[in-house]
């Protein structure tokens, strides 16, 4: 972490935006608009390499993306996998969490399908460092607060 | 009372709640309209709001007139902030092509200030990400201590539950309380003119320029094109379109028919054009580019006729009559897109051009030319690859 500060500091950060884009899918409209045009960023190029760099992902997953503003108008992007919460929703063909987690149940997912959700987010540069025991079990942890019940049978 | 130009600021602190006659007076008038949702929530203000409001329709500043928290019906009671925002914006359908650099068709939307904690920022900013916000943004100021607070701005879309998706998101991190927060309702144009401010003239090879319709060209005698990309792609910045424009010096010769496919601002076929074709096509998916063409195809003076626009077909609708006519017809396609696009469009980009048409591809990154040669081999010879930080230009010979 000492060596990513180091270049952090190389150039002065004007501001750190979070967004939610549809891969494949940027365009100078919000939310991509309002949110980059405040720091004077070139949209065009920002959707141009986010579109080209979200070609493999099926259209219009929702990605995260975390984009780094500096001072001078550059400005540098990461690209993460769609969020757990959205995954789960998807592999319980639910549209949105339970209202009462913990009482009440939404849906159920089976232990396969949180091996699959946790092999894509260990390619995650966040979660390269977690074993894929230590993933799944975060994943169940935010299945729980979702009100979705995982069952043990593959 | 002042007429209502309807537009209120008023800030509340959630914990309180403040009576109608003491927050009157702690409003002013700004242009800009702002409201807090906490203290909208179920209040019995509704009924004064509503006698404060109703005097005349908003027509207040930079809002539109559909834009209107004054039309607010005064029998309402319940008066909770989704409603509010429902009934103030309505999407504003901009259905005027000429418009498109001044008016943007896009929906008006929500603009939250929220206060924490700058070590709790990160894990609220990724919270609100998803519960629903479209996007979180924190400004850096570098001599911030961890406990002092700071402001993260995050935009939703008109329709939405703002304080609903906050408090999940603070709970959802362990936040005891949900933080303050003011939510305004945004300008699109603010961005845009932003956005615009950004455009320089650029040289993209000796003898060739990007000029915005704004700026003088730096060089009157080299060849400059003229551009108001409005919210097209093509200023001429882009590695890809700086790859293809080079493509096009060396190409054109002289009365060449060239088709320009996806030709976001236009700017390929104009080159095209000025550099000495007979004619160049353009082609694009979203009507708001081919407006956007048509803009710089006249600020370029140059005759529509010269270059005619068509729309592309959406899956699975046939081609319009204009482009069936022209199957080989072109001596140049030029095509600068996305990877997905062009392996699907391949057969029917190829079928464009006369047999020995040059075709050039790009959009695509380094890593995903084997992909594109790949498909592209069997319609293409003596395929030649360019590249500039990163992305690739692709260049063959139909068989």
């Amino acid at each position: 972490m000492a060596t990513l500060k180091e270049i952090l500091t190389r150039r002065p950060v004007a501001a750190t935006i979070r967004l939610t884009v549809p891969a494949g899918g940027a365009r100078p409209a919000p939310p991509v608009g309002p949110a980059l045009g405040q720091y004077r960023l070139n949209l065009m190029a920002f959707c141009k390499d986010f579109n080209a760099r979200t070609q493999k992902y099926k259209p219009d997953t929702p990605m995260a993306v975390t984009i780094t503003a500096f001072k001078d108008s550059t400005f540098e992007f990461t690209v993460r996998s769609p969020s757990v919460t959205w995954y789960l929703k998807k592999a319980a063909g639910i549209e949105s969490g339970s209202s009462r987690p913990g009482h009440v149940v939404a849906s159920t997912v089976t232990l396969r399908h949180i091996y699959e959700i946790a092999k894509v987010k260990q390619a995650d540069p966040y979660c390269q460092y977690m074993s894929l025991e230590s993933i799944c079990k975060s994943i169940i942890g935010t299945a729980n607060t979702m009100g979705i019940q995982v069952v043990r049978d593959l | 009372m002042a007429p209502l130009r309807c537009l209120y600021q008023l800030q509340v602190l959630p914990a309180s709640f403040r009576r109608p006659a003491s927050m009157r007076s702690r409003s002013r008038l700004t242009a800009v309209h702002t409201l807090s949702s906490h203290m909208l929530q179920g209040c019995r203000l509704a009924d004064r709001f509503s006698v404060l409001l109703s005097k005349s329709p908003a027509t207040g500043g930079r809002t539109t007139g559909n834009r209107g928290p004054c039309s607010f019906h005064p029998e309402l009671r319940k008066w909770r902030p989704r409603e509010f925002c429902t009934r103030a914006g309505s999407p504003r359908q901009v259905k005027d092509d000429t418009a498109v650099a001044s008016s943007p068709s896009s929906p008006p939307c929500l603009s939250v200030s929220i206060h924490c904690c700058k070590r709790e920022s990160d894990a609220l900013s990724e919270a609100l990400l998803c519960f629903g916000a479209s996007s979180a943004s924190i400004d850096e100021p570098s001599d911030l201590e961890e406990d002092e607070e700071i402001c993260i701005t995050s935009i939703f879309t008109i329709d939405q539950d703002v304080s609903t998706c906050i408090s999940f998101a603070a709970k959802s991190i362990g936040l005891r309380k949900t933080p303050n927060f003011e939510v305004t309702v945004s300008e699109d144009f603010d961005w845009i003119a932003n956005v615009k401010e950004t455009f320089q003239p650029i040289q993209v090879t000796d003898g060739l320029w990007v000029v915005p319709e704004w700026s003088t060209p730096p060089d009157v005698h080299a060849r400059n094109i003229f551009l108001n990309p409005g919210m097209a792609f093509g200023t001429g910045e882009h590695p890809t379109t700086r790859l293809c424009l080079i493509l096009l010096n060396g190409l054109i010769k002289g009365g060449e028919a060239v088709l320009d496919y996806g030709t976001g601002s236009g700017i390929l076929g104009i080159a095209a054009v000025k550099m000495g074709a007979a004619f160049s096509v353009g082609v694009d998916i979203e009507p708001q580019a081919l407006s956007s063409a048509r803009q710089n195809i006249a600020l370029n003076a140059i005759e529509p006729g010269r270059m005619p626009l068509y729309l592309a077909p959406v899956k699975d609708q046939t081609r319009s009559d204009g482009l069936k006519t022209r199957i080989e017809s072109f001596d140049v396609i030029i095509a600068n897109i996305l990877l997905n696009p062009l392996t699907e469009l391949a057969e029917e980009l190829v079928s464009y051009g006369k047999p020995g048409a040059v075709v050039g591809l790009s959009g695509i990154l380094h890593d995903q030319v084997p992909q594109v040669e790949e498909k592209y081999s069997k319609y293409l010879e003596s395929i030649s690859v360019s590249e500039m930080n990163g992305w690739a230009c692709l260049a063959g010979t139909k068989r």
